[in-house]
């Protein structure tokens, strides 16, 4: 396979919680696994690429979010691409926005539908750890939440994770949501730098290879580390 | 009596548990008597100072500025909550500078009732604590319109400041020639995505850094904050100091290991990134902790480019040298990794110099040591 191009969508606006490095840990692991990868930063004023392979949504104020609702709304390519078997990755207010519907500065908005989902807001602000079973992997995932949204899945979502410790979705039980290949969960740290399998497995997905394991030392010890909250 | 009680209760805080005594007085005279601060605060001028950066060193040079003009207190350790502000203001004098916690802001407007307020920049912090930067900011801005009297002295080139100033009654309003900012994509006045023309925003809303009432030659934040110091200074009349950058840079030099070290404190995206151009040398100590007041949790990192670190020699540490460890190898850099400061500092042996960036409270422990 060609290059893979990692698109990072609307980094100014969803780049404030870490997330971006999503991008670059797939970009770092592809190395490790002789995948040559590219990361494309879209921003708000710019078209999304068609061809991308793998998509990354990430955490957002409010504002941040809604303005980059509207600019995906403004144009039909992300549905295309996932329509087409690329891969979406949406962390927070990312996951909210790619759900039937969510809450942002007090109004209900309608989301791009591509997780089948309904946000709405929570009476609590869900700040701390989160650690969930990861329902994909055979793996304990680990993250950082801050929200305040409570998500429910609708019939044509599953979850992403059983949570263990911290909130997740708010349901009392699990944490994001997948169709697919489109993954979203509450989960920052940024997920996919805490929890490089994952990586591997969104790798997997966007070329249809099945990677050997990696020894990576460090990253085994970085994933590995008690965090308090 | 309420005072006298706290002055007790500091006074044994400092001789038996050997803390500063900066908090805990005001916290208990805050417990038996909430309207404290407004008592206090009566009948002296109050100048109150915050930001997310550079608020300690900041209200140094501007209780240097304002003591010339009258018997001034100010908080000398970097407290910054309500309760080290009523510490502060247990002791007697006609003027206060106050480095006050960016959330506690509205309350000390409120109770203090201040004469000056300056406001030097707001961008991501704590988010454990702080939660998003647009809500400090839209509570700032209430509190701004609710104190008519106060003059209110702001850096608009930052779009967060620009928006708490909007309805000022009073206001000096400081533009350096306009600056990034790297949370500042959205207009925090109207949500619309934010116009920037170089270094400079204008919003089709109004919101703008053009519209300034004083503008001064950009500089580093310790230039800047000398600047605005002496600018919030002269509303009370107060002649100006001519400070060195040194006098506002969080940097001590310490012999470490028989090196010369630079140590400089950093605590979120913006002052790392203030603080990565700074470093010269080839030869760099990153430490990092994440203890309550550096942030709990870590993703930040990820959003700081440390490319200006490619090429040179890098070791870590800290409680939690590991994350920083990580980010850097995903970014293709590769540091050595160590438990503490001079353990890193075996890896550069024979150095005339090393250049050291410390979290918040590893900053503290260093210079305490």
């Amino acid at each position: 396979m060609s290059t893979i191009r990692i698109v990072r969508i609307h980094n100014e606006l969803l780049g404030t919680y870490g997330d971006q490095g999503n991008a670059e840990v797939l970009a770092f692991r592809g190395k490790f696994h002789g995948i040559s990868t590219t990361i494309i930063d879209v921003s708000f004023e710019d078209q999304l690429p068609r061809n991308g392979n793998i998509f990354l949504l990430g955490g957002a104020e409010d504002a941040a979010q809604l303005l980059s609702l509207e600019a995906l709304k403004r144009e039909k390519t992300l549905e295309g691409a996932i329509a087409d078997g690329a891969v979406l990755l949406a962390v927070c207010a990312g996951f909210q926005i790619i759900g039937n519907s969510f809450w942002a500065d007090g109004q209900q908005v309608g989301g791009l539908s591509l997780l089948d989902v309904e946000s709405s807001p929570g009476k609590k602000r869900c700040v701390g750890e989160v650690k969930a079973k990861s329902l994909i992997l055979n793996l304990e995932l680990s993250g950082f939440e801050n929200h305040s949204g409570i998500t429910t899945l609708n019939s044509g979502a599953k979850a992403f994770a059983k949570v263990s410790s911290g909130n997740g979705n708010g349901d009392g039980h699990f944490d994001g949501a997948v169709a697919g290949n489109v993954f979203g969960t509450y989960m920052h740290g940024p997920i996919l730098a805490r929890n490089p399998q994952l990586a591997d497995l969104l790798l997997t997905r966007a070329t249809g290879r099945a990677f050997s394991q990696i020894s990576d030392p460090l990253a085994t010890k970085y994933a590995g580390i008690a965090r308090k909250y | 009596m309420s005072l006298a009680l706290a002055k007790l209760v500091g006074y044994l805080s400092r001789k038996l548990l050997h803390k500063s005594g900066e908090t805990i007085p005001g916290k208990v005279l805050l417990t038996i008597y909430p309207r404290a601060l407004a008592v206090l605060a009566k009948g002296r001028k109050i100048v109150l100072v915050s930001g997310t950066n550079g608020k300690t060193s900041t209200t140094k040079a501007l209780a240097q500025v304002v003591s010339q003009l009258g018997t001034t207190v100010s908080n000398k350790t970097g407290s910054n909550l309500d309760r080290a502000s009523a510490t502060t203001l247990m002791s007697p004098s006609q003027y206060a500078v106050l480095e006050v916690d960016e959330l506690y802001l509205p309350k000390l407007v409120a109770e203090t009732q201040p004469r000056v307020v300056l406001l030097l920049n707001l961008s991501r912090d704590q988010l454990h604590r702080m939660h998003e930067v647009k809500k400090v900011a839209a509570r700032w801005k209430a509190a701004v319109d609710a104190a008519p009297d106060t003059t209110f002295v702001g850096d608009i080139d930052d779009p967060f400041i620009g928006y708490a100033l909007t309805n000022a009654v009073k206001s000096v309003r400081v533009s350096f020639g306009g600056r990034r900012h790297g949370d500042g994509a959205v207009c925090p006045a109207c949500g619309k995505y934010l116009k920037w023309v170089g270094s400079n925003y204008s919003c089709s809303c109004g919101l703008t850094n053009k519209n300034f009432d004083l503008e001064r030659r950009t500089g580093s934040a310790a230039f800047r904050n000398a600047e605005l110091a002496n600018i919030a200074g002269a509303v009370l009349g107060a002649p100006p100091i001519s400070f060195a950058p040194s006098f506002l840079e969080r940097v001590i030099e310490r012999k470490v290991s028989q090196i010369d070290c630079s140590i400089r404190l950093v605590k979120n995206p913006a002052s790392w990134s203030e603080a990565l151009t700074s470093v010269k040398g080839q030869n760099v100590v990153l430490i990092l902790n994440a203890r309550q007041v550096d942030g709990l949790d870590t993703s930040w990192l990820w959003d700081i480019s440390f490319e200006s670190l490619r090429g040179k020699n890098v070791a870590v540490c800290g409680e939690r040298a590991i994350d920083m460890a990580y980010r850097l190898h995903v970014a293709g850099i590769e540091s050595r990794l160590e438990s503490d400061l001079p353990g890193a500092l075996t890896h550069f042996n024979g150095a005339d110099s090393v250049e050291v960036l410390a979290a918040y409270t590893a900053f503290f422990k260093l210079v305490s040591s």
